[in-house]
């Protein structure tokens, strides 16, 4: 069976001492944390070794022995850390041994115990795996979409293997937590942060935190309170909340801003992944929005934007004028009813004539044509559809949801089939209103959704996370992959192991944050079939609704 | 199993019968199977002026569509003052509504429990909504070349004709779709007329042509068989008429094409009846006779 020991890269050149870890059985590893050096009082180090398990609940003991031969003068010191095994008693143990320059390594591990055949010596074959501990402790394993990379034949750790040697660093952090500054009564070797000296000034925003975090929560239920109160559930301004968007988008923030906030400690790293990223969504939002104001108001852009906008809202309704013109001609040689064509054309006509008086408003216009064009054609085609019915002799059988057969008056007949001719050969003119004005409508909405979508983007798109991953590629790990450092017969084969950073897709596929919008997705061919039935396709209104 | 029916092979005689072995495959039959053939248990006899009799509904039909078209085609000459064939129509639906009464001493009208003033609506909802909607159809189908619309009504009147009931039973018959048409067709036709006037005038006599006109022909034809006769001759001669002021040639074809259905088609049918050779026997599908609707519902 192969031992596989995992070994932090910061170790490799410290002072002989013992090896604490923790000791995976079900993966047959052995996690090793830190080095105690010499000289120490085993039960000092006992005692650390409970402290620590008792704030980490992770089994650390001592795993064994380590030795960093400086000179050559040091024999006794082999025998020396032998003896050891007497004391912490662990099964293996292990002994880890470095020659002189980082060459030659050697690592056995023993079993005290009698092995079960007596040939057999009593060690087991070692494998040497590097880890960088800073990196683990900081990385954050997602489950893998895929196996880590098989470069080292059977050198793979499975991926629950993994995850439990990165929950061990994790979660072994108060092992880590004395600086290289602290002296306690026993010396350790492993990774150390730069100590609490260094920033001040994040010890200082730390502490501030708090009470501004508590202070902006009182604040902020206090505006929602406000906002939720029943002055604004009447009926005209419930109404205009929904309607506009700059509310939806202040509700919005407001539900994110209130979970920033909350005084609440973020319970897990996604949790907290979440509140970060809502963070910086905010703050690119308002940096966003200050960008455009200061743009807007610099060189008096807005009145410049307005002169702009009023001619192009003019130059809108002129083109439409044109087009009307064009219709009421005979456009592209179409058959139309001429009579039905100049009255279409006249109303609409005046229509152009009222909005530019009242509002100079850029598309709303187009959005009152598509609107009555698709209400007539919608008309016509249910007339249609039931006439085409009477006139083969059936109707529709409401209770049985079905075509049934039925016999009619004469003077029902009579009427149906007038209307029914009537309605076959006025068809093409109102549907050519309603497929132009459709496709105005079509082009007006698409770029209200392109704006929609954007700003979904911004609301949605987890930067925090992103910058994370481009800056600290290694805090968002997917998996492993290992590098082969040493692989010579009669010595351990020793692995470096390195992470492998999340893809960017999985990055904003975890990470997205939930956005306001909630749009209900209309299959194409649905669209079609509303677009052929005539009707209204935005805003999406459902039959329900309006009956109620 | 197999070796007792071998003994007595010469006694065992097949029956037609599946719920018993028998020592025959499973194909087999005896010379006894062809007795049950039956041939021409349904066929009818046919008298030949029966059968002319009943072809006069189709002639009838075809000399209303013809009367239609010929009218419509004074109509668009100027030939017909509107004003007269109003006249004329409303006179001639007067009589026919006197008559359709006189006929069977008003027990159609007992029975169908349909009152005068049902009636009176009726004829006031036809006048009114032609007349509110000729203005429309007139303008309705300018755009539109008058091919078109001669090809649409010529479709309309065939189907008319297809559709008809004529007293067969079966599926194509559907007298709605076939008055449908009619009025449609008539709709197309009346959009090419001068005037609203016009158009009015031809729908309302469409109306009295395709839809009443039948009916009182279908009480004429059950009441009193000799004045239907009478009735149809002197309708096919007039039909023939008006087609022969237009066009001479269109008269003959029209006369030869009445001729052939009333006279031809009967004896060939007699004819072609001696050839009839229907077999019916025991490997017929199975056919319920009794009413079995009680143990639907």
């Amino acid at each position: 069976m192969v031992l596989k020991a995992f070994f932090p890269t910061c170790c490799a050149s410290a002072d002989s001492g013992l090896l604490v870890g923790r000791w995976v059985p079900e993966q047959s590893s052995a996690v090793v944390l830190a080095v105690v050096h010499f000289p120490f009082i085993p039960i000092q180090v006992k005692e650390l070794l409970a402290q620590v398990q008792q704030a980490s609940r992770v089994g650390v003991a001592v795993l064994g022995t380590w030795c960093h031969r400086r000179q050559e003068s040091e024999e006794s010191l082999g025998h020396f850390l032998e003896g050891l095994s007497a004391i912490f008693s662990h099964e293996p143990w292990l002994q880890l041994c470095r020659e002189r320059g980082s060459k030659f390594w050697s690592c056995k591990a023993t079993h005290r115990q009698v092995p079960a055949s007596p040939g057999a010596p009593g060690q087991d074959q070692v494998m040497l795996i590097f880890y960088d501990q800073r990196k683990v402790l900081l990385s954050q394993l997602h489950p893998p979409a895929a196996l880590p990379d098989h470069q080292a034949g059977d050198a793979t750790a499975s991926a629950g293997g993994l995850a439990a040697v990165f929950d061990t660093v994790a979660r072994s952090e108060v092992l880590f937590r004395s600086d290289q500054f602290d002296e306690g009564p026993v010396r350790l070797s492993h990774w150390q942060s730069e100590g609490v000296e260094a920033s001040i000034l994040v010890e200082l925003a730390k502490q501030a935190s708090g009470p501004i975090c508590l202070l902006l929560a009182c604040l902020l239920s206090l505006i929602s309170a406000a906002s939720t109160s029943r002055v604004f559930k009447l009926w005209p301004l419930s109404f205009i909340w929904s309607k506009l968007s700059t509310c939806e988008q202040l509700r919005h923030r407001l539900g994110q801003l209130t979970l920033i906030f909350s005084t609440q400690k973020a319970e897990n790293p996604a949790q907290l992944m979440r509140k970060a990223n809502m963070l910086v969504s905010v703050f690119l939002d308002v940096a966003l929005g200050l960008a455009l104001l200061s743009w807007l108001h610099g060189k008096d852009r807005i009145g410049q934007l307005a002169d702009a906008l009023v001619p192009v809202a003019d130059h809108v309704a002129e083109e439409l004028q044109h087009l009307l013109q064009w219709l009421m001609g005979a456009p592209a040689g179409l058959k139309m009813n001429r009579a039905l064509d100049q009255v279409l054309g006249r109303f609409f006509l005046y229509h152009i004539h009222l909005w530019i008086n009242i509002i100079a408003l850029l598309t709303f216009h187009i959005y009152c044509f598509y609107v009555y064009g698709a209400r007539l054609y919608c008309m016509k085609i249910c007339g249609l559809s039931s006439l085409w019915r009477l006139f083969r002799g059936k109707k529709w059988n409401v209770l049985r949801q079905r075509v049934d057969s039925c016999s009619y008056d004469l003077d029902q007949l009579f009427i149906g089939t007038l209307l029914f001719t009537i309605l076959v050969f006025l068809l093409p003119t109102t549907a050519l209103y309603y497929l132009v004005f459709t496709l105005l409508r079509l082009l007006v909405v698409t770029v209200q959704g392109l704006i929609h979508l954007l700003v979904d983007l911004v609301n949605s798109l987890p930067l925090y996370s992103l910058g994370l991953r481009l800056c600290r590629p290694y805090r968002l790990a997917a998996g492993v992959k290992f590098r082969v450092l040493e692989h010579e017969a009669g010595r351990p084969l020793r692995l470096l192991m390195q992470i492998n950073p999340l893809p960017y897709s999985r990055v904003v596929h975890t990470y997205r944050l939930p956005s306001c919008g909630c749009h209900p997705k209309h299959s194409w061919g649905s669209l079609c079939r509303k677009l052929f039935f005539g009707e209204l396709i935005y805003p999406w209104r459902q039959r329900g609704d309006k009956q109620d | 199993m197999y070796a007792q029916p071998v003994t007595n092979t010469k006694e065992a005689r097949w029956q037609k019968i599946l719920y018993e072995r028998q020592p025959f495959p499973d194909n087999y039959v005896d010379r006894r199977f062809l007795e049950e053939l039956r041939k021409n248990i349904y066929a009818r006899k046919y008298q030949y002026w029966a059968v002319v009799f009943e072809s006069s509904v189709v002639v009838q039909q075809l000399c209303s569509v013809c009367v239609f078209v010929v009218i419509w085609w004074y109509m668009d000459e100027g030939l017909l003052a509107p004003h007269w064939l109003f006249g004329t129509g409303l006179a001639s639906s007067l009589i026919g509504y006197v008559l359709f009464d006189l006929i069977d001493g008003g027990e159609g009208r007992k029975k169908s429990r349909r009152t005068r003033w049902a009636d009176l609506k009726s004829a006031l909802v036809f006048i009114t909504f032609t007349y509110g909607f000729s203005p429309v159809l007139k303008t309705l189908t300018e755009s539109v070349s008058t091919d078109t619309i001669y090809a649409m009504s010529v479709f309309m009147l065939l189907g008319h004709l297809i559709f008809f009931d004529y007293g067969a039973n079966a599926a194509i018959v559907s007298s709605t779709l076939s008055l449908n048409m009619a009025i449609f067709a008539s709709v197309c036709l009346a959009s090419r007329l001068p005037r609203s006037l016009h158009a009015f005038i031809m729908v309302t006599f469409a109306i009295q042509i395709f839809a009443l006109w039948p009916m009182l022909q279908k009480k004429l034809k059950a009441c009193t068989p000799r004045s239907y006769v009478g009735v149809t001759l002197l309708f096919a001669f007039s039909a023939l008429g008006g087609l022969l002021s237009i066009s001479a040639v269109g008269a003959i074809l029209f006369a030869l094409l009445l001729l052939s259905i009333s006279c031809l088609c009967p004896f060939y049918l007699i004819r072609l009846q001696l050839f009839k050779e229907n077999i019916h026997g025991p490997w017929d599908e199975a056919e319920i006779k009794e009413d079995l609707s009680r143990f639907l519902s």
